[in-house]
């Protein structure tokens, strides 16, 4: 057992959890924020990316030791009172079905379009298709997840 | 999946024939065993630690010689168990020709892997199997070499 | 009325999917929960010689190690499959036992053959490592037409030659006939490669005996959750109905997988009430590759025949289909009622023949998987016709046209009655949409960079609003398929529509308020969805096969119908008018041609207050319905694919994609271009990417996302999706349905215009770089020969 402590949504939190552990395990059974999820095994499906001092990373390839001391967010956290306007051009553009990949699917979006705004990058549709690399949904066929990210992105812009 | 090599082992075939039947030697050469125990004159119980792509395993198993036609060679057949990794199951046919005071020694073997091995790693499966056969006999030729300079 | 049928309503279930609040089955805890994890066969095919569980109950945290003696012990039924198809010869199908925790032998890998219960998930999974279970491995069988070959290994006993059924449909001599004398034949070998679904959510199961009250409490992934109470009680024993509630909170998709009642509900329930705790199990992904029904697995020869003027003669059509180890629920109906039935097309066709074998193999059970059937067929039938097209010299739309069905009703010689449609609209809206016209122009443009384009047509129907009770007894059917609703009006004007639909990603809680909303004008927020409660809902047999517009709403319908019937009787009563002169709109009832009125909710408080209501009418505002529909609906459509393939690395781009629907009435278009949307993603995926894996020792070796290629995001176009219905007049709202089309008609699309490019019929899915490069190769050589 290892005690670990970090900063999740902006709160401390601390336990002792045993050294194997992962992040999401961490999140979904320690703090029970079950927003997070997890849809395979292999660290490929992406539902559940979450923030990690600022970056989107896979949960379930991150060890909750790898975290302490961390900021993370995840997507209980994203929203501010209100939605976020990534979560609303979701919304908007039926960029979701059953919602299970949704939560990965915003975590990574809102960095892809941190990371193309610092970068000074512009965020095509080519670009966001590239960069969902490690995302899979099953309802969607993606055609909207890419129109609420490009919507998104400049909700996020302009707000 | 089919797997076969040859080596050149510089001892005369007398020697390799015994070292192939010294479970000391073998026990040295297999990649990742932790225990190889006589049984019998034909069978061996083993314990196998491997690591196939994503999945470690630890297999038990039960190895035993076939076919055995002294000094030219024997088959050696095995099945291991490996818990929720899946099971193993494979042999090899081994041939030794004198060639001077060199041996060369010849191999082709079998391997079929179940579970989840095979779920997760079969894209690997059949360049570790080669790799680790293979390693098993480099090792088996350094060691016997090994033994006929000491000795 | 800006919320009411055909208005782009935004989802009201988005939000708490959104912020991370879903509930899904594996975010709920119960008090007392332990987990559980099954020991499984690594061996596809063997006999269970003993199993040791000695060590794993001596581990740390370990509750129980339960196997399928105890099961079969305790009287717990074996899985049914629930649909009985009779051989051509009468005999009824092969029905191997499949107890939900292998006895005797285990027949596919994955197969379970005890479960462990303890404290923590990871103490269970240690335990499953350490029983053991001695096994002698047998002779393995994958591929059906394998498996029906003299001295195949022998997976149940009392089907010979693992045979399940030998079943046809249509008159063989008249079709042999009709071919023979053709003028034209095409002949082909198809095979409909086999799919696992992979909803993103993986499922799980959490199970609650209460011993205080002998009543059980299951939370699962389920589609259905009346069915799978009613077949859980009926057939496996696990608890009388009145003692059992089945729950399916949100669920993450389901695409068929999860309508079927599988072994890991079972053993949770039973297991729960052996332990006293509450079981909880969730899949991992590799164990949902190992065990979740799998998809289409048919092998196929077919021939088709034209006369001098290329109109269809007839059809004659072979498949074998693989249905795995054991017989899934719905697994008989798949390849013959929902497949040979849909072989004529859109086309007129008077004579058609279809022989299907059916088959066991020691792979996983095979199932509905988004189409059910209906995918082979249009695969067949429209991989067939642009062949047939380019081998007369024709052109393929022309071709399709001349054959086009043009009357309606029509009745085809596969027991289908298609009730209406216009496929020339569909194709003329399709080809216009996709610019068919400037075709040649950007083939040109594309040898010019060395690409070579194709393009390729799929003129796909379907049929859906799974189904007149009668009819499908009649053909086998072990349930009715009717739905239930019930309408309930609360006394300050709100309303709760209790609905045996379930929804896990269509939508329902928006589309079925619309439909409320346009009936009695009032706001959606004022209209509650309730679903997938069976202790909520009184009855329902769910969502698959596209039914839940059709037959679902329908339900909702003849409950509004009761409904508004009785608030015109309370609003006459009240308002001292005509019940002839009493209107709803605005929320309001009104008397017709006077200002006197009562608002809705005044209506809801008159009804429940009853103090001034008709005499001898009883008080409250909640109606019931149970609505049997009349027919299957049959959505259409026309699909158009092109593409650029690169002759030197084999590589498909998909450079446009364009659907025409005919899903008859459509409640919100934004939800129904989402259906489409992802089902195309999925036709698609297998047309190019996906395909299971099975080695010939039954060993999965597609078992992750690593080995299983699930379409992303950058393998996929923007969709040019249309509509251009007819209206359906089977159900009171038009509709037909939506949610299964695009993975029936994007397959053959797809591979149409891949062979297009490259100049090579003989090809198959999934079209992978690697086998296109080959057909490239093939043609060339052909070419070369010639």
């Amino acid at each position: 057992m290892t005690e670990v402590s970090m900063t999740v949504n902006g709160k401390p939190v601390k336990a002792d959890v045993p050294d194997n552990t992962l992040l999401v395990q961490f999140i979904r059974e320690n703090l029970r924020l079950t927003g997070t999820h997890v849809g395979c095994d292999t660290s490929q499906c992406g539902a559940c990316v979450v923030h990690l001092n600022g970056k989107a990373v896979k949960s379930c390839a991150t060890l909750a030791v790898a975290a302490n001391g961390a900021d993370v967010t995840t997507i209980e956290g994203l929203a501010n009172g209100e939605m976020h306007p990534m979560q609303t051009a979701f919304k908007e553009n039926h960029g979701l079905q059953c919602g299970f990949c949704t939560p990965g699917m915003i975590m990574t979006a809102t960095d892809m379009v941190a990371r193309y705004d610092a970068n000074g990058k512009e965020l095509t549709e080519a670009a966001i298709r590239e960069e969902l690399e490690g995302n899979i949904c099953r309802c969607t066929g993606y055609h909207n997840i890419v129109k609420a990210i490009a919507d998104g992105a400049s909700k996020m812009a302009s707000s | 999946m089919e797997m076969s090599g040859e080596y050149s082992i510089d001892a005369p075939i007398a020697e390799v024939w015994a070292a192939l039947n010294d479970i000391e030697i073998l026990k040295v050469c297999i990649p990742g065993c932790e225990e190889l125990e006589q049984v019998s004159e034909t069978e061996m119980t083993a314990k196998v630690a491997l690591k196939i792509g994503p999945v470690k395993a630890r297999f038990n198993g039960v190895v035993t010689f076939e076919n055995i036609t002294p000094p030219e060679g024997y088959s050696i057949v095995g099945e291991g168990q490996g818990g929720v990794a899946g099971f193993a199951k494979g042999g090899a046919d081994v041939r030794l020709v004198e060639d001077g005071d060199k041996t060369v020694l010849t191999y082709q073997a079998k391997a079929q892997v179940g579970g989840k091995i095979a779920q997760l790693g079969s894209r690997l499966i059949k360049s570790t199997a080669a790799k680790l056969a293979d390693k098993f006999f480099k090792n088996f030729r350094d060691a016997l070499v090994a033994e006929v300079a000491s000795a | 009325m800006s919320e009411g049928i055909g208005a782009r309503v935004l989802r009201k279930e988005d939000k708490r999917f959104l912020i991370g609040k879903g509930r899904y089955t594996d975010d709920i805890i119960e008090q007392n929960q332990a987990y559980a994890a099954f020991v499984r066969s690594p061996h596809a095919h063997a006999i269970v010689k003993s199993i040791d569980a000695s060590a794993a109950e001596a581990m740390d945290g370990v509750v129980a190690v339960l196997n399928g003696a105890g099961l079969t012990g305790d009287g717990i039924g074996n899985i049914i499959c629930g649909w009985g198809v009779t051989s051509k010869d009468g005999s009824p199908m092969n029905m191997g036992a499949w107890s939900a925790l292998a006895t005797d032998k285990v027949r596919y890998v994955g197969d379970a053959v005890a479960i462990v219960i303890a404290d923590s998930i990871d103490q269970a999974r240690l335990a499953a490592e350490a029983v053991e279970v001695d096994y002698e491995a047998l002779p393995v069988v994958v591929q059906s037409d394998a498996a029906l070959e003299d001295g195949a290994p022998q997976i149940h006993e009392n089907a010979p030659n693992n045979l399940i059924f030998d079943w046809e449909i249509g008159e063989e001599d008249a079709t042999d006939t009709a071919l023979a004398g053709a003028a034209y034949t095409t002949e082909m070998d198809i095979v409909n490669n086999r799919l696992s679904p992979n909803a993103m959510e993986p499922r799980a199961a959490i199970a609650t005996f209460n011993e205080a009250d002998d009543h059980y409490t299951l939370y699962t992934t389920s589609q259905n959750p009346h069915v799978a109470r009613l077949v859980l009680s009926a057939f496996y024993n696990v608890a009388p109905e009145h003692k059992l509630r089945v729950i399916a909170p949100d669920v993450g998709g389901g695409f068929g997988s999860k309508i079927y009642i599988y072994p890991e509900e079972i053993a949770c329930l039973w297991a729960s009430m052996k332990t006293n705790r509450s079981v909880k199990w969730t899949s991992d992904r590799t164990e949902a590759f190992l065990t979740d029904a799998h998809g289409r697995d048919h092998i196929t020869h077919a021939k088709i025949g034209f006369d001098k003027d290329h109109k269809i003669v007839g059809l004659k059509v072979d498949t074998k289909a693989n249905l795995g180890a054991y017989m899934s629920l719905f697994s008989s109906a798949t390849p013959t009622y929902l497949y040979a039935t849909l072989l004529s097309g859109q086309y007129n066709i008077a004579n058609i023949h279809c022989n299907v074998k059916a088959v066991y193999t020691n792979t996983v059970p095979v199932d509905a998987y988004r189409g059910a059937g209906r995918p082979e067929a249009s695969y067949v039938m429209e991989r067939m016709m642009e062949t047939a097209a380019r081998e007369m010299g024709v052109s393929p739309t022309e071709l399709r046209r001349k054959n086009f069905v043009q009357e309606f009703p029509h009745q085809t010689p596969v027991i289908m009655a298609y009730d209406s449609g216009d496929f020339a609209a569909n194709q003329d809206q399709a080809m216009k949409a996709a610019d068919y016209a400037d075709f040649e122009a950007r083939r040109t443009e594309a040898a010019s960079r060395g690409k070579l384009r194709g393009i390729g047509f799929s003129n796909y129907i379907e049929a859906c609003g799974i189904a007149p009770s009668a009819a499908v007894g009649s053909l086998g059917a072990g349930v009715g398929l009717w739905e239930s609703a019930e309408v309930r009006v609360n006394p300050v004007g709100t309303i709760e529509v209790l609905t045996g639909s379930h929804s896990h990603g269509q939508g329902h809680e928006t589309t079925f308020a619309q439909i409320v909303a346009e009936r009695f004008g009032l706001p959606t927020e004022n209209i509650q969805i309730v679903h997938g409660d069976t202790d909520k809902v009184q009855f329902g047999m769910g969502t698959y096969g596209s039914r839940s517009g059709a037959v679902g709403m329908s339900a909702i319908v003849k409950a509004m119908d009761k409904v508004e019937a009785k608030v015109k009787k309370i609003g006459a009563h009240v308002l001292e008018a005509s019940e002839d002169d009493i209107i709803i709109e605005d929320g309001a009832v009104k008397v017709k041609g006077t200002d006197k009125q009562m608002l809705w909710h005044e209506v809801g408080l008159a009804a429940y207050t009853a103090h001034n209501i008709p005499e001898g009418m009883e008080p409250g505002l909640k109606e019931t319905s149970f609505y049997d529909p009349s027919n299957f609906t049959f959505p259409a459509g026309c699909y158009i694919c092109e593409v650029e393939v690169d002759p030197e690395t084999g590589t498909t781009e998909i450079v446009q994609f364009v659907a025409s629907d005919d899903f008859g009435t459509i409640i919100n278009p934004m939800i129904v271009e989402g259906q489409v949307h992802g089902g195309i993603a999925q036709g698609i995926g297998q047309a190019l990417l996906e395909g299971v894996v099975y080695d010939d020792s039954g060993q999965l070796l597609s078992a992750s996302y690593m080995d299983y290629t699930m379409p992303r995001a950058d393998d996929l176009p923007s969709y040019s999706v249309h509509h251009q219905s007819t209206e359906c007049p089977g159900n009171p709202l038009g509709m037909k349905g939506c949610g299964e089309a695009g993975a029936i008609g994007s397959p053959p699309a797809v591979i149409n215009a891949i062979t297009d490019a490259i100049g090579n019929n003989d090809l198959s899915m999934p079209a992978t770089p690697a086998k296109v490069w080959a057909a490239i190769q093939a043609a060339s050589a052909k070419q070369a020969a010639e």
